[in-house]
């Protein structure tokens, strides 16, 4: 839900270039947590949980029209350290197919595995204090959108002086000046509306991410209480057990 | 997700000039199709730009069946747009901007096979990564087959039914949890197999 759908261009330079960086930054450090062996036996297992969200985020749902990130369980499944390798090859290869600027990449990364990251972590929390799975996993996933779709929300907004520099751009070139030519005379009322209107941009993102959070954490939910039954060994809850 | 099969196999089969192109000319190309994205502010640059890809589309002999695919993002950049108060030269530059970058890598994927934009990728970015990246592209085509296995049990069980959507929320949920299970049951394979073969963080391709 939080994956920023914006084409390249539109965002500022300096904001998606930060991306990058902080997201090479993160990247850098969770390695630090993890042995080398670990990582290199665990590619595949990378490699199939960023298969399994790219195919979820491909597959419609029919009666409902929505797709799923699957970002929370792979999150559970991979472990902190792994997700943020796993949401950052997922956002290549969804660019790589148009879903998604490649120049936006590595904002995409960081907000795509707040989910993964705050997912497990919120899910250990509220295992701990339940011991519902269904419960612990649909809390867990709620919260975990529902803060990524915020920091999504805070990285477009602080592209406003970008959007606004586009948006007054009106004027130059050959094709610009034709439209302005018809407008004529009420070009100067035209300006006030011609602001950055991020409340209305918020007030179509939090309610459609409403509904989308409950759906994923249905979902995510029914996902876990299925592979609680076949592989309960996948999920490291016995650890967790008193 | 089934076009990316049918994108592998225009990439592979495909026999235009394009396709024949060397994939490092094609990723510098696209590279500038990048640059022309980000830098470019006025209409007439971006309609250029998006003429000189669309031209390149049919002259590249890729089936116009997989055009519709570059038209998918211009779904998201609507939400976008709320933004601006639509205003109609931001949602032209939106919308031209979505389509020069989705044309441009639709079209580098239906006349490039992946293992060689990897292998370029392989120079630049960590090989780990690299890897991470091909092993999620080959995993892609092993889950694909499953999915669709499962997808057509249910169908033909009735699983995906309109006046049955807590049903069909179930059913769907375990088909992604059979995936998920399937899939690391396969990566440990993938693993031993890769290993017998002297995997050692970094594949090789062909030519290196």
């Amino acid at each position: 839900m939080s994956h920023i759908h914006l084409p390249d261009g539109v965002l500022p330079v300096w904001l998606w270039v930060s991306g990058f960086i902080v997201a090479i930054l993160v990247e850098a450090i969770l390695f630090r947590f993890i042995k080398k062996e670990e990582l290199t036996r665990r590619l595949p297992l990378i490699g199939m949980m960023a298969a399994v969200m790219v195919l979820g985020a491909s597959v419609e749902i029919v009666p409902i029209a929505y797709h799923v990130n699957l970002t929370v369980i792979s999150g559970i499944l991979l472990g902190p350290s792994l997700i943020f390798l796993a949401t950052f090859v997922v956002n290549v290869i969804l660019a790589l197919f148009g879903h998604g600027g490649i120049t936006v990449i590595g904002l995409n990364t960081l907000t795509l595995s707040i989910e993964g990251i705050l997912g497990y972590f919120l899910f250990r929390l509220f295992w701990r204090v339940l011991r519902r799975l269904t419960l612990a996993i649909f809390l867990a996933t709620f919260f975990a959108l529902f803060i990524s779709t915020l920091s999504m929300i805070g990285v477009v907004s602080l592209g406003t002086s970008h959007y606004k520099e586009l948006i007054h751009q009106e004027g130059k070139g050959v094709f610009e000046f034709k439209l302005l030519k018809e407008k004529g005379d009420h070009q100067e009322g035209d300006t006030e509306k011609r602001e950055v209107n991020l409340k209305r941009f918020i007030a179509i993102v939090l309610p459609l991410g409403f509904i989308g959070w409950i759906l994923e954490g249905v979902i995510t939910s029914l996902v876990a209480r299925y592979i609680h039954r076949l592989r309960p060994d996948l999920l490291r809850l016995e650890k967790e057990t008193p | 997700m089934i076009q990316l099969s049918y994108l592998d196999y225009l990439a592979v089969e495909g026999k235009s000039w394009l396709h024949r192109l060397s994939p490092k000319l094609k990723i510098i190309g696209m590279v500038f199709v990048l640059l022309g994205i980000v830098t470019l502010r006025n209409l007439p640059g971006l309609l250029l730009l998006y003429a000189i890809l669309l031209a390149l589309f049919l002259i590249s002999r890729v089936p116009l069946r997989i055009f519709p695919l570059t038209l998918y993002p211009l779904i998201f950049a609507t939400l976008f747009i709320f933004i601006s108060g639509f205003q109609i030269h931001f949602i032209l530059l939106i919308f031209l901007k979505v389509l020069c970058g989705s044309t441009g890598v639709i079209l580098l994927l239906a006349t490039t096979p992946y293992p060689s934009i990897f292998r370029i990728l392989g120079k630049v970015l960590p090989s780990l990564f690299v890897t991470a990246l091909f092993l999620t592209y080959r995993s892609i085509f092993i889950l694909l087959e499953v999915f669709e296995e499962t997808q057509h049990a249910l169908y033909l069980r009735g699983g995906f039914q309109w006046r049955h959507p807590w049903r069909s929320l179930i059913n769907i949920s375990n088909a992604f949890g059979h995936l998920i299970i399937k899939g690391i049951d396969a990566s440990e394979k993938m693993y031993e197999a890769m290993l017998l073969r002297g995997f050692k963080n970094k594949i090789h391709y062909r030519g290196e």
